[in-house]
């Protein structure tokens, strides 16, 4: 009962913040309604998803403070399980998404044990590559389509198909993703006022000063590791019905381990806000550069320049973020 | 009963051992002092007991139990609590969130946790100050928030590592009040690790004395402060000779 009281607790949030957070949440309700472009439509559905993505990696590395490049496989396995459920066995996406969650889950447990062992930079770099590992695995691997993917085929089925999510407008894929959007952000400000949040604060903080108060760090870690691994899968379940055509280069690419990192960081890191903050800015800069500037005018590869230039601007003027910002001048007017 | 019993311990870095046979006990409801020169293996040994790291030999009991293996984080769920000699709480945690910390280990409700944090704060003395980063506070009051997050685990056995260190003497008279009050009111038995001669002495009900890792002096303040082997641990044989000759 008081987790789900403390879910619905933004009571210690300042009143503009929270005025604002309406102000955004309704905006995002009654979006679809207006008649924008479906570039816009398309860019709002990666900003929710990018959101939760976000999410899900401030558990472990904003508030655990674990910086975790390698989100993307748990993408993948996600969107494989609901993709390959489909099309062998014709089980619906209802199904699909928590057997993908349960798997995703399964690995991170098998590949967290050794991998918190290490810290830091270490911790980050194997992160990597154990990602990187899985794709290269996927990409040979024929049962799942080795490197060119799986295709989902909407015309075999009856739209709208709620039980396996094949939808031919946006609009539904829309709802469906701000309703997990919602149970996310609810489940974000329940995490970070739970004693695992309090917890992996403290190991953020000092992980000696954590173990003295009777912490479990290791445990806490991976358990937390989960957590964020589950967010990543369920919103690649979505993934693969929503984009309907998945393969290793696009679901587990250090590109997208890094653009989920960077969700979080450029917006706040180990803040309620900072994930959706960054997913705003950063999912409009990135269909941007993408569709526009990469395309039209030959830049390939622009998007991961300007990436690497926020990651530098961050780390050297403020490690929290943007919503650093903003906290850092409350804190100054209240003094 | 003795609550912690210490039989034997050696802790080696490499070929320096930086505890050598050291046994002791602390009694239930006792407020022993550890004193010794720099150097001489004091954070080593309260490392060692506190399960930061593992002995190289020997064996400790905590209330009855051998612990010798166990890490932090279990000694701490067995009720012994520690404060740092230096640390310095950098993070984004707050003086309430950080004894909210210490109150998790016994509790899963927030509303629970600071219920008792603020309980404990207000105890301590720290209760305006509440809302405060832990870094922007002067060092006197952080000492303090360290024993408030570390008594926030409800411990039986508290170890204090230098929790006077830097004070001036009006806020030595302020810490030894709260070591006091930890003790007589809260009932905990305390073991600490001091510099300061002056509040050791007055509060200790019993001293040990390291020197180069290895005990060598136990008993009253005021015994142990005329043992020779103390006086030239702190102040050298060339002292001692001196004072010999006069």
């Amino acid at each position: 009962m008081e987790a789900i009281k403390n879910a619905l607790d933004f009571s210690d949030f300042p009143k503009i913040d929270r005025m604002l957070a309406l102000a955004v949440f309704s905006f995002l309700l009654a979006f679809p309604l207006f008649p924008l472009s479906a570039f816009a439509m398309a860019t709002m559905i990666q900003f929710l998803m990018f959101s939760l993505y976000g999410m899900g990696w401030n558990t472990i590395g904003g508030y655990g403070g674990q910086v975790d490049l390698g989100k993307a496989q748990y993408v993948g396995i996600g969107a494989y399980t609901t993709t390959v459920c489909l099309l062998r066995w014709d089980i619906p996406f209802w199904v699909s998404m928590p057997i993908g969650a349960c798997l995703s889950i399964g690995w991170s447990f098998i590949i967290g044990y050794p991998l918190f062992k290490l810290k830091g930079h270490y911790f980050a770099i194997a992160t990597i590559a154990t990602s990187l590992v899985l794709k290269d695995l996927f990409e040979v691997w024929k049962f799942v389509g080795a490197a060119r993917g799986l295709g989902i085929l909407p015309f075999k089925y009856q739209v709208p198909d709620f039980t396996r999510l094949i939808f031919k407008e946006d609009i539904y894929y829309y709802y469906v993703i701000f309703v997990f959007f919602s149970i996310g952000l609810l489940y974000m400000n329940w995490f970070r006022q739970s004693r695992l949040g309090f917890q992996l604060r403290a190991i953020k903080d000092n992980e000696e000063v954590a173990r003295s108060l009777g912490i479990n760090v290791h445990w806490a870690k991976i358990k937390t590791y989960a957590i964020a691994t589950a967010f990543v899968s369920v919103v690649g379940s979505f993934h693969a019905v929503y984009v309907k055509n998945i393969e290793p280069e696009d679901t587990m690419s250090l590109d997208l381990s890094i653009l989920i990192a960077l969700m979080a960081m450029l917006g706040g890191a180990g803040s309620l806000w900072g994930p959706i903050i960054g997913a705003g800015v950063l999912i409009p800069l990135k269909s941007y550069l993408k569709e526009w500037l990469g395309a039209a005018a030959g830049l390939v590869g622009i998007d991961l320049i300007i990436y690497g230039l926020i990651i530098m601007i961050i780390s050297a003027f403020e490690p929290r973020g943007l919503w650093g910002i903003v906290e850092k001048a409350r804190r100054r007017r209240r003094i | 009963m003795a609550l912690l019993e210490v039989h034997n311990l050696v802790k080696a870095f490499g070929g320096l051992k930086a505890n050598d046979d050291v046994s002791f006990a602390v009694e239930t409801g006792e407020l022993l002092g550890l004193i010794g020169p720099n150097g001489a293996g004091k954070t080593t040994l309260f490392n060692c007991v506190a399960g930061m790291f593992p002995p190289t030999s020997g064996r400790i009991v905590f209330a009855g139990e051998d612990v010798t293996a166990l890490g932090s984080h279990e000694m701490a769920r067995r009720g012994l609590a520690r404060t740092f000699q230096v640390y310095v709480a950098g993070g984004d945690l707050n003086v309430l969130e950080n004894v909210m910390v210490g109150c998790f280990m016994h509790t899963r409700s927030q509303s629970q946790a600071r219920t008792r944090a603020e309980g404990i704060l207000e105890d301590l003395g720290l209760r305006d100050l509440k809302l405060n980063l832990v870094n922007e506070l002067p060092v006197a009051a952080q000492k303090r928030v360290t024993m408030a997050t570390a008594l926030a685990t409800s411990p039986r056995l508290l170890l204090l590592d230098e929790v006077a260190a830097g004070l001036n003497p009006s806020e030595i008279e302020d810490i030894m009040a709260g070591i006091r009050h930890i003790h007589s009111e809260l009932g905990i038995t305390v073991m600490l690790i001091e510099h300061v001669m002056e509040l050791v002495m007055n509060i200790s009900e019993r001293v040990i004395v390291l020197d180069y890792g290895r005990k060598i002096a136990e008993g009253l303040p005021q015994n142990v402060a005329r043992d020779p082997q103390v006086i030239k641990a702190y102040l050298g044989e060339r002292y001692v000779r001196e004072r010999k000759a006069l």
